[in-house]
């Protein structure tokens, strides 16, 4: 592997190499750039990972420790856990169940269709859908995404096969959907073969992610340096206000300065906020790129929750991928329906051990027990809807130090009265198609830890309405950048990650595009 | 009850075999009999599932007991919820009837100790092979070849959907 010098100031530094980190790591490497990957976690690879709920959580998931605060339910189920995602080379692509939807061009424009919402900080992106399409197709071919360039989508399995039912019965738009996952062997990688553990790592590799595909690329181009258990605590600026490195602590606790021409976040929303609010000087007293105070506010959640329902004869909802379908019927804006925004729904399956765990986190007694005795007969239905921003829905610091001395963060989340309008029109729908497919009893699930964590420094068209401009590079620091989905002027309806991945490679772009005018 | 092999991944260890009589306490670290007997009786209580035998719920104790033996915090929870419940009515909370154990636990949900047992007895109960045996979840599948032949759209009491949907 090429390494780069602490004190090579021509390197990118990008801190974080999962969706965003891993893919803009790979495209600047495969454009001439020299990168130097900061990753908190190990380099762990297919050997390692086990077909294990528990044991994969525990192999891959980011467990430091959080706070949370506000009305939601995760403050009281998850109080110290309250967002999910993972901390090891690739991040939560290592996790993540691979639903690929685009943004619609009206959720681009959520300010302008919807109108003024009270209590809500919508904006416009800075972008429209006709400028975010051709990175859509760039995205979707490099993961291969199925129902696009020609590859099937995903085989029905058996939870699919109550969705399609119940689906049908009520007239809804039904399909296996999208995901970046091989139905048949692409890009030398092989098909699924329905483990239904791409949540613990995924041994086989048929699904994408930025460890088995980005970083493998951009590390063969000669261009790129990967340094795993490497935590960034601080980005340090120069006299003209540029970034100008990232201090980081290795496996061992020792302190290293990494010098940068530009530096990149991509630790998952939450940690890139943390650290921006931690990273303060004299010249930005606030935190970096905050002097209009909107670094850590809007945070968004998308509004997630499961119903699993229980049936007369078997489902064996766990054989197969987990999350193959798609129901489109309600992701339009449309008034009539009483909120702003919409949703899409999806499958979702889950092991016994964490069906147990995520049903109804205080829920206990017989009634429990002879609903999870049926998990063999039990089918799960999904949404995924537009939470609506609000400036105080924030990550801030705490005054508990973590191990690395930077303080602990805290989100605060307050449903909004759409979202709660929102989550009820989804729980309704999802119950009537498992009833319409003859379901006997019906559970809503509330919202697990946060998976979609976005908009906590948001793009906007103008510096005091956000953090980054519509490159995702800060107002106020010309040389810093966002490439995860804090990025998000708002959330849409749809799974993020196929957004993350596009606005990535344009990113990319926009920077050597840049640095080849000797502006960067 | 299905008729479902479950697997645990093979790199993980089986489940801990505990002595089937009174003796099996001796295998903990750092509870007494009383304290294991208690939290057994517990989480029983809390998840009550009349097939499953009780060397299930020993196992869900046996992790409790590691848990507290690597965290002083955890095992300072534990000691308080076994005085809670016995504290909470004049007999023993091991040897109420399930009615009375319902009550008690009930009084006590609110608190941190109540919360940690409730938690961790849903962590380890299910997952148990022996539990995902009973409920019917298969488990670990990459080390077989995965489901695609071994019946993951193998429902056969709804309609196809069309090829392609
Ligand atoms: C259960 C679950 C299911 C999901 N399913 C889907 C799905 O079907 N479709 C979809 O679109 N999305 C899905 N997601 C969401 C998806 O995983 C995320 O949107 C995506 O991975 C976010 O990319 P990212 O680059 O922002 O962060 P990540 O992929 O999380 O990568 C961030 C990386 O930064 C590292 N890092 C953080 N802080 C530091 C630091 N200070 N120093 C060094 N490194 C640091 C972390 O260790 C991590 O590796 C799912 C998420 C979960 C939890």
């Amino acid at each position: 592997m090429t390494t780069y010098a602490f004190d090579d100031e021509g390197v990118v530094v990008i801190i974080g190499s999962g969706a965003g980190g891993g893919t803009l790591a790979n495209e600047l490497a495969q454009r001439g750039v020299g990168v130097v990957v900061l990753e908190a976690g190990k380099h762990l690879t297919a050997d390692d990972f086990v077909n294990d709920e528990w044991g994969g959580y525990e192999m891959l998931s980011w467990l430091d420790k959080r706070t949370s605060s506000g009305n939601w339910r995760v403050a009281k189920d998850h109080p110290l856990n309250p967002s999910w995602s993972c901390q090891v080379v690739g991040g939560t692509t290592t996790h993540w169940s691979a639903c690929c939807y685009r943004f619609i061009a009206d959720e681009l424009r959520a300010k302008t269709v919807y109108g003024d919402i009270p209590g809500a900080s919508l904006i416009d992106w800075p972008i429209t859908l006709d400028e975010l399409d051709p990175y859509y197709d760039l995205a979707e071919a490099k993961m291969g995404v199925t129902r696009t360039n020609g590859l099937p989508g995903l085989p029905a399995n058996n939870n699919f096969k109550v969705m399609y039912a119940g689906a049908k019965a009520l007239g809804l738009n039904v399909s296996t959907g999208r995901h970046a996952i091989n139905s048949i062997p692409y890009d030398g990688r092989p098909a699924t073969i329905q483990d239904g553990f791409t949540i613990t790592g995924d041994k086989t590799g048929s699904r994408w992610s930025t460890l088995n595909v980005e970083l493998p690329r951009g590390l063969a181009t000669g261009k790129l340096e990967l340094r795993p258990q490497s935590r960034a605590v601080f980005i340090e600026h120069d006299a003209a206000g540029k970034a100008s490195g990232v201090v980081y602590v290795d496996g061992a606790g020792v302190t290293y300065r990494q010098k940068a021409r530009a530096v990149v976040l991509a630790g998952n929303c939450v940690e890139s906020s943390r650290l921006l609010l931690h990273s303060k000087s004299a010249r930005f007293p606030d935190g970096l790129a905050n002097g209009y105070g909107h670094v850590g506010r809007h945070y968004l959640r998308h509004l997630i929750q499961t119903v699993w329902s229980t049936f007369d004869k078997p489902v064996h909802m766990h054989r197969g991928e987990i999350m193959g379908g798609m129901i489109d019927d309600f992701v339009r804006h449309d008034p009539a329906r009483g909120f702003a925004g919409g949703y899409y729904i999806e499958m979702n399956s889950m092991g016994l051990p964490t069906t147990a765990a995520f049903m109804d986190p205080g829920w206990w007694g017989r009634d429990f027990a002879s609903v999870i005795e049926q998990y063999s007969k039990m089918a799960g239905i999904f949404m995924s809807g537009e939470d609506m921003p609000q400036p105080d829905n924030r990550i801030t610091l705490t005054d508990e130090l973590d191990a690395y001395g930077v303080p602990v963060a805290n989100i605060h989340y307050d449903d909004h009265p759409n979202d709660l309008k929102l989550r009820s029109h989804g729980y309704k729908v999802l119950t009537s198609i498992h009833k319409a497919a003859g379901a006997k009893r019906s559970v809503e699930a509330p919202a697990y830890p946060a998976s979609h964590n976005l908009g906590s420094n948001r793009m906007a068209g103008r510096a005091e309405d956000g953090v980054l401009d519509g490159n995702g590079r800060a107002w106020e620091v010309p040389n810093l950048f966002i490439a995860d989905g804090s990025n998000f002027a708002t959330g849409g309806a749809c799974n993020p990650t196929l957004t993350i991945v596009a606005l990535a490679i344009r990113q990319a772009g926009f920077m050597a595009g840049q640095m080849a005018a000797g502006e960067l | 009850m299905s008729a479902v092999t479950a697997h645990k991944d093979p790199k993980l260890p089986p489940p801990v075999a505990l002595p089937e009589d009174a003796s099996w306490v001796g295998a903990l670290k750092l509870f007494d009999a009383h304290a294991a007997e208690t939290l057994v009786a517990a989480a029983r209580t809390l998840y009550p599932h009349d097939g499953l035998p009780e060397r299930i719920y020993r196992r869900t104790v046996f992790h409790f007991d590691a848990m507290a033996a690597k965290a002083p915090v955890a095992a300072q929870s534990f000691a308080e919820f076994v005085d809670l419940v016995d504290g909470a009515l004049p007999l023993k909370f091991a040897e109420l009837s399930e009615g009375y154990r319902v009550q008690v636990l009930k009084g006590i949900e609110q608190s941190a100790a109540f919360r940690l047992v409730q938690r961790s007895t849903v962590r380890f109960l299910y997952d148990d092979v022996e539990v995902w045996q009973a409920f019917g979840y298969e488990g670990a599948s990459v080390h077989l070849g995965g489901y695609v032949n071994r019946g993951f759209n193998d429902l056969d009491w709804l309609p196809d959907p069309p090829p392609g949907v």
